[in-house]
């Protein structure tokens, strides 16, 4: 599916300009080291995390879109560096079960 | 699969804390990784260091093992990677990111004695791997993973990047 219809579908704000890729998982996790060894490639990573190093880990394992739950921004060198790899950097006000529930009515 | 031949899954995931300590008497740094719950703070003696605990942060440890072949690779040598936003043209790694380019990443991967007092780093064999795991889905697109030592940063104390680490997690302020 294309970030741009889950943006669509499941009501997330844009932090960046994303780059329209095809997702086709997910992986929730707050934890960098848990990410580069659970992330698959083309995954939605679900996230309370904002820290720059999560963005150092996603790119790692070629994650297109990040959605930080709970409203949270990033900072702006953090938006900064995921535009510079390519990562889609999104914001949900929900929490992280509320927005995992909008992605397996997608069918994820 | 590589271009070398191997395709490369991770195994044997085990989760715990990378330790740092430094020498009280030689200034050198040494890190360690553990399984246990709590991470251990002793200061000892061993051989000519005397090792003071400086922090921990949680971290997993893994193996590369090809799907292919029985090879696999240990990286023991290794406690963390590092992606490289390094600028200073008198060292190698920020030579390498200019010159890599635009859909380049240089990540250094930190090996447990950052202060090379013991005159070792993170094996050609580990690094060769680490490469070939992290390029191995690369091949449609333009992005490439360049991964290097630790030792080839001209001053560790100095190098800019950012450290893939759960750190302060397990602190209360």
């Amino acid at each position: 599916m294309k970030i741009s219809e889950i943006v669509q579908k499941t009501g997330v704000q844009a932090i960046n300009d994303f780059r329209d890729k095809n997702v086709d998982r997910v992986y929730i996790s707050d934890m960098v080291s848990d990410i580069i060894t659970g992330a698959k490639p083309n995954s939605i990573l679900v996230t309370l995390q904002t820290h720059k190093s999560l963005i150092a880990a996603a790119n790692l394992v070629n994650v297109p879109m990040i959605v930080i739950v709970r409203g949270r921004r990033p900072a702006d060198d953090v938006v900064e560096l995921a535009t510079k790899v390519g990562i889609g950097l999104f914001t949900s006000d929900l929490d992280t079960w509320g927005y995992a529930k909008k992605l397996t009515e997608l069918g994820f | 699969m590589s271009p070398h031949g191997h395709r490369w899954y991770m195994a044997d995931i085990r989760a715990g804390y990378i330790v740092t300590e430094s020498c009280h008497e030689c200034g050198a740094r040494s890190s360690f990784f553990t399984t246990e719950s709590v991470p251990p703070v002793d200061e000892y003696r061993e051989g000519r260091h005397y090792w003071i605990y400086q922090g921990n942060f949680q971290a997993v440890k893994f193996r590369l093992q090809c799907d292919g072949c029985s090879k696999h690779v240990d990286l023991e040598d290794m406690v963390a990677l590092m992606l490289s936003t390094c600028d200073d043209q008198d060292c190698a790694v920020g030579r390498l990111v200019r010159d890599r380019g635009e859909g380049a990443w240089v990540y250094v991967a930190l090996c447990k004695s950052s202060s090379h007092a013991s005159g070792k780093c993170v094996s050609a064999e580990s690094i060769e791997a680490l490469d070939q795991y992290f390029n191995q889905d690369n091949e449609a697109s333009e992005k490439r993973v360049t991964v290097v030592p630790c030792s080839m940063c001209s001053n560790m104390d100095t190098c800019r990047g950012i450290v893939i680490a759960d750190a302060g997690l397990t602190e209360i302020y």
